[in-house]
């Protein structure tokens, strides 16, 4: 195995041609007709990212998050306005504009009975579909994936700059890594709510994408409604919210004795009551072959490359999110209040590394949340809009390892005499007792002026006991933290550019107990008590900017904190080992964007984007394995840079043809020249982070077979690859070139084969093959993933 | 369609641009020669080991920058038998790897197999075997489990058990501090823990030595032979005897014996005892009082050189500590009870850490090599005093003048170990 030990720097060439393409101009403003309103759906919550346009001009928006949009210096005279979405069922309206009028128009769109391909072709057609956030942000319209059997950690998987690790199969520990940040740099919402506190119930690897509406991936710079410590980026999942009574059910059966069902049900009275329940659950064996080198219980010998199943990762969940309230009312546009119930169940097969391999360790957990939301817009005064969310988890996790042996990649055994685990013989149960409420507000000053005020309150407190163990006094220590994050933004907007300054304020205290050694001798224990604080303000601007009407581009930056979580700072007893010294990680972060349409007629579209990024992290929080490799364990790393270039190129022809690729390339190095006051320099300095994976991509393209036979009958053929290029385990320019471990390239094909039926795609039929050429592929130090594998997946809805 | 052109252009010139500039996949690294240096870098911790191969180790510069046999992970120990060189993970707890090395005509290493190995306390060249010893730290669990590792086919070829309450004798477990062959025997100092309580190696026993006397390679029990002069030979991880040119075996004992708060409570001073070559008792009229010689400091490891003289490690017996290395060096010959401290070597309280297991001794017995990394002391954030990573040299001990020169460095990590092969045929 070869790898680069250095690479120079490559993306001058880049940065410069997208610098002078960025150079930004200001266009005058002229004394001409505004218009301006809101759109909300049928249950009056806003919507976001619908386009109001006048017909055949080059004049339109975006409505925000609250739903409001404005359009402005229009000429005046008599026009066709209409607001479209994916979705949506399209209204027009036609109406005459005179010179300085502000006109406004407030419209409730009604959910359609949908094509979906032809919904994007034809929306896209009559207006160009466009993000107006001066953030950095990929929309993933997830109702595209929903006919696959995609959680969301995978469906993600698809997005430009965004790379999945897993550490296994169904169920198995997830790792994002987004542009070089990784893990908890970039945090998960569920409709604007931090999913950090969920437990193992409800995570990425667990949810299925038909949970999901559309996921927006914010890169680098989020906005303040996402109030938390999200550095590095934040991916923020909007669930489907189904304005009538609706019904959707799917089940899937696949590889590896895989069973997913999810139901998703809702009821809207005429009253303005509803329900929703919305259920999933996961089953997998995740029996699947890996190529290892399998050591003799008795010998010790290694039989090298050697195919064996993996026998200890049975992995299973049920998760039900209820929800009751009402919506549309005076005190409330909606105030839902809801239960999580989930409980899971999880083998454990290998450590951090595939060399060590257990045969009966396994942990659950169960989640038991109590949820509000509320939402209200006009509050106190018109366009001042407000929500509130709160959560609390009372649930429970357990790592179980009771049995006192020794396994082999075969199952083989030697068992020991008297108790004893596999790692370390527990029965440990612990609760983590997390709290969350966040707010936000909404101030509309006028159509150009915004103001919006965004805060996350957080709390943890593990408390255990190993009933195995009833005196460790480790597990009486107390395990604290809160944290809250507030943040305060103003938007100002113009016709063709729009700017967004803000700034942010972060809080951590830290309650624990630290273990030292009072003589300094090896092996002697004592404990204090610590509380650490951490308050620190950040600050950033974004701005977008129309240059032509096909081309548009985007520059932001922000000075950001990262603070520790809770199973960073205390563990989570699997395979992640805590370290309460941790600090908060402090970055700068640049990005630089650009996008530009091209209609090429005859019903071609092309769609190409390439962002720049650079980011200046000290205290880059890392993953690294613990000093005897049996954990991962975060750690700071004094400074890093990264250099990061993304490309991405989507064509689209009619409604039958839809192809596309991504690619991204991060030089994330070492910016630490010396370590800890040493004075010889480090001889890692620029360095390339060793771990991590630098280059990627994805492509894929899908066609469509539509009215096969039959009207409403149609078939689709999606195609998508996945690269990985290797990269090193350890610091890339030590030691022998030729003898280094690395995580080797990596290229996964898959194909999804959907067939639907009826009026509105009422019954859909599903094929998956994933890893077609059963390519052997890693994850997270040289964790084996599965290789090839086929589901099929029924799906009903009304 | 010609901003898309000139745009596949770019990207395609981009990832051209970038493949270029990939090194060349042929190894740079020039070094080679018969000495095997462990290097652990102590930049900003990746968590490998690196093997480097060096022709002397009295001069230059070597480093991990571009060279050297990644090891998975650290927490490593080395030791070399039948000419190869084996690698082993402690792996605390969880299965260790061991990876085995023998010298190309290149002067560099090449892997010949890897397997995997229980974790162990104890591993020592034993005729053609490396002989380890897995010792349990519990009362509840008192079984030890020895493992015969042929160097030949680098695999298991026999293994037994221990009961370590039965060889202790006294209510508490043994726990073997290491192995070393004397003759066709098998000698394993031990000392006596409760295995229980706040510090599982606290003892009751603070002033007894033991070693138990195998046969090999049965491994069969013979005898044990007890001292009440000296608190127990060797520590943990560490050899505590050394087989003269005559035959005697010479038992270090640094006198650290704990209670269950971690307290020292031997009586006994540091010392070196004898059992003289084929008797199965310690020669009640040799007694070598180390801290007397020294003026209050006690050894903690030793390297034998060759007639009668002894590489000693000290510390201060007013700090005694059960685990460490001690960084103060003295020359001793054990047959006229002379003691000397080595010249030239940085001062103790510069000294980060040395190589206590593999030194190497050079054939004639006059000189040993043992590797010294120097730190600088710095006030750290808290404003508490603490040494970091200097630099890492291989110190050339003279025994007859007991002089220190300094030697070979190693760049970017610290010495662990030193040894030397000569090629496989």
């Amino acid at each position: 195995m070869t790898l680069p030990a250095r690479y120079s720097y490559p993306l001058s060439g880049l940065l410069l041609l997208t610098l002078l393409l960025a150079f930004p101009f200001l266009s005058s403003a002229q004394q001409q007709a505004t218009i301006e309103g809101r759109v909300v759906n049928e249950s009056a919550e806003p919507l976001t990212g619908i386009n109001v346009a006048l017909e055949g001009t080059r004049w339109g928006a975006t409505t925000n998050a609250n739903g409001r949009y404005s359009i402005r210096n229009i000429a005046a005279g008599n026009y066709t306005i209409v607001a479209s979405s994916i979705g949506f069922q399209t209204r027009k309206e036609e109406l005459s504009l005179n010179a300085g009028q502000t006109h406004t128009w407030n419209i409730t769109l009604q959910q359609a009975a949908y094509n979906l391909d032809a919904v994007t072709v034809s929306g896209k057609s009559e207006l160009r579909e466009v993000e107006e956030k001066a953030f950095n942000v990929d929309v993933v319209n997830a109702k595209k994936l929903h006919a696959t059997t995609l959680d969301l950690g995978h469906a993600l998987d698809r997005v430009s700059g965004v790379r999945v690790r897993e550490s296994g199969g169904v169920g198995s520990r997830m790792n994002f890594s987004m542009n070089g940040f990784t893990g908890n740099q970039v945090k998960f919402f569920v409709d604007g709510i931090p999913i950090d506190n969920f437990g193992s119930s409800f995570q990425l690897n667990n949810i299925p994408v038909n949970y999901a509406e559309r996921i927006e991936v914010y890169k680098g710079v989020v906005p303040v409604g996402l109030g938390a410590d999200a550095l590095g980026g934040a991916v923020n999942v909007i669930t489907n919210r189904y304005q009538q009574t609706h019904a959707d059910v799917s089940y899937s059966y696949g590889s590896f004795n895989t069973h997913r069902t999810n139901a998703n049900l809702v009821y809207v009275a005429e009253s303005g009551f509803t329900a929703q329940i919305n259920a999933f659950q996961n089953y997998s064996d995740n029996n699947y072959d890996i190529t290892v080198d399998v050591a003799d219980i008795e010998t010790g010998a290694y039989d090298k490359n050697r195919e064996v199943e993996r026998f200890n990762d049975t992995y299973h969940n049920e998760t039900v999110i209820a929800n009751l309230g009402v919506v549309n009312k005076s005190f409330a546009d909606r105030l839902l209040v809801g239960i999580t119930l989930g409980q899971n169940y999880d083998e454990i097969q290998t450590g951090a590394r595939q060399v060590s391999v257990f045969g009966d360790w396994h942990r659950k957990g169960n989640l038991i949340m109590p949820t509000l939301k509320y939402q209200k817009s006009d509050l106190f005064t018109e366009n001042l809009d407000v929500s509130l969310n709160a959560n609390y988890n009372f649930g429970e996790e357990q790592n179980i390892d009771t049995s006192h042996r020794r396994y082999n990649w075969l199952g083989d055994y030697v068992e020991y005499e008297g108790p004893g685990g596999e790692r370390s013989y527990s029965k440990y149960k612990y609760q983590n007792n997390n709290g969350l409420v966040t707010t936000n507000w909404n101030y509309q000053i006028n159509g150009r002026h915004a103001l919006s005020l965004g805060n996350t309150f957080n709390t943890f407190s593990r408390e255990g006991h190993d009933p195995l163990n009833p005196d460790d006094i480790t597990n009486d220590q107390p395990k604290k933290t809160r944290k809250n994050v507030a943040g305060l933004s103003y938007q100002y907007s113009r016709e063709d550019w729009n700017v967004s300054l803000f700034t942010k304020h972060y809080f951590q205290k830290n309650i624990y107990v630290q273990s030292y050694n009072p003589s300094g001798d090896y092996g002697d224990v004592a404990y204090r008590d610590r509380t650490s604080n951490f308050s620190k303000m950040g600050y950033g601007a974004a701005a977008t900017y129309f240059a032509t009407d096909n081309l548009q581009l985007k520059a932001s930056y922000e000075k950001s904190y990262r603070l520790p979580n809770s199973n960073e700072l205390f563990g989570n007893l699997v395979n992640l080992e805590g370290n309460i010294e941790l600090d908060p990680e402090k970055s700068h972060n640049y990005n630089l964007g650009g996008s530009y349409w091209m209609d090429l007629g005859s019903g071609h579209r092309l769609n190409v984007n390439q962002t720049v990024f650079y980011r200046d992290a000290s205290d880059f929080i890392r993953t690294k394995l613990n000093t005897n490799q049996t954990q991962q364990v975060k750690d700071n790393l004094g400074s890093v840079t990264n250099l990061g270039l993304e490309s991405q190129v989507y064509y689209q022809y009619q409604d039958k043809l839809a192809a596309g690729f991504n690619l991204t390339y991060q030089d994330l190095r070492n910016n630490t020249k010396y370590v800890d006051g040493r004075t010889t320099e480090s001889v890692v300095y620029r360095d390339r982070i060793p771990n991590m994976p630098y280059f990627y991509g994805n492509a894929n393209a899908e066609y469509t077979f539509n009215n096969l036979w039959q009207n409403n009958h149609s078939l689709s053929i999606g195609y998508n690859l996945l690269y990985v290029h290797d990269f090193y385990l350890y610091w890339p320019s030590l030691g022998t070139n030729s003898e280094k471990l690395a995580i080797p390239q990596q290229i996964s094909h898959d194909i999804t084969i959907t067939y639907n039926l009826g009026p509105t795609n009422r019954f859909q039929f599903t094929l998956e093959a994933r890893n077609i050429t059963d390519e052997r592929r890693y994850d997270n130090f040289s964790l084996q993933k599965p290789g090839r594998n086929f589901s099929g997946k029924v799906r009903y809805s009304f | 369609m010609k901003f898309l052109h000139r745009y596949i252009y770019i990207f395609m010139t981009a990832l051209l641009v970038t493949s270029c500039s990939d090194p060349s996949s042929v190894d740079s690294c020039e070094e080679s020669g018969n000495f095997i240096i462990a290097a652990t870098p102590q930049a900003l911790d990746g968590v490998a080991d690196y093997l480097l191969t060096t022709e002397s180790l009295e001069s230059g510069s070597i480093s991990t920058v571009g060279c050297g046999q990644e090891q998975d992970g650290t927490y490593r120990y080395y030791v070399t038998n039948n000419n190869k060189y084996f690698s082993l993970l402690y792996g605390q707890g969880n299965p260790g790897a061991v990876t085995t090395y023998q010298l190309n005509s290149n002067g560099k290493l090449d892997e010949l197999s890897d397997f995997q190995s229980e974790t162990v306390q104890a591993f020592a060249p034993i005729e053609d075997d490396v002989l380890m010893v897995k010792a349990p730290r519990s009362i509840n669990d008192p079984t030890a489990y020895w493992y015969r590792l042929n160097t030949e086919n680098s695999q298991f070829t026999d293994e037994g058990q221990i009961d370590i309450i039965e060889l202790a004798g006294n209510g508490e477990g043994a726990f073997p501090s290491w192995l070393t062959q004397v003759d066709d025997q098998v000698f394993m100092p031990f000392s006596t823990i409760t295995g229980q309580g706040n510090n599982s190696f606290s003892t009751s026993y603070p002033d007894s030595a033991w070693v138990a006397v195998y046969s090999y390679p049965e491994m069969a029990l013979q005898t044990v032979i007890k001292d009440d002069r000296t608190s127990f030979i060797g520590r943990y991880f560490t050899k505590g005897l050394s087989v003269d040119e005559n035959g005697d075996v010479y038992a270090f004992s640094s006198a650290i014996a704990t209670d269950d708060n971690g307290q020292m409570i031997s009586t006994k001073p540091s010392a070196i005892t004898r059992i003289n070559g084929g008797a199965m008792e310690f020669d009640q009229s040799y007694f070598f009082n180390i801290q007397e010689a020294s003026d209050g400091f006690y050894l903690t490891d030793h390297v034998y050189a060759g007639d009668g003289n002894v590489l000693l490690m000290m510390r201060d017996a007013d700090e005694k500590a059960p685990y460490t290395t001690g960084h103060n060096f003295a020359i001793v010959n054990v047959h006229n009870q002379t003691f000397t401290w080595v010249n030239g070597l940085p001062d103790a309280s510069s000294i980060l850490n040395v190589t206590s297991m593999n030194n190497y001794v050079s054939e004639d017995g006059s000189t040993v090599y043992t590797g010294i990394t120097i730190g600088n002391t710095i006030e750290n954030e808290e404003g508490e005093k603490e040494t970091v990573f200097e630099g890492s040299y291989v110190y050339a001990i003279d025994i007859a003048s007991a002089t220190a020169t300094r030697g070979l460095e190693v760049k970017g990590g610290a010495i662990t170990s030193i040894n030397k092969l000569e090629p496989a045929e």
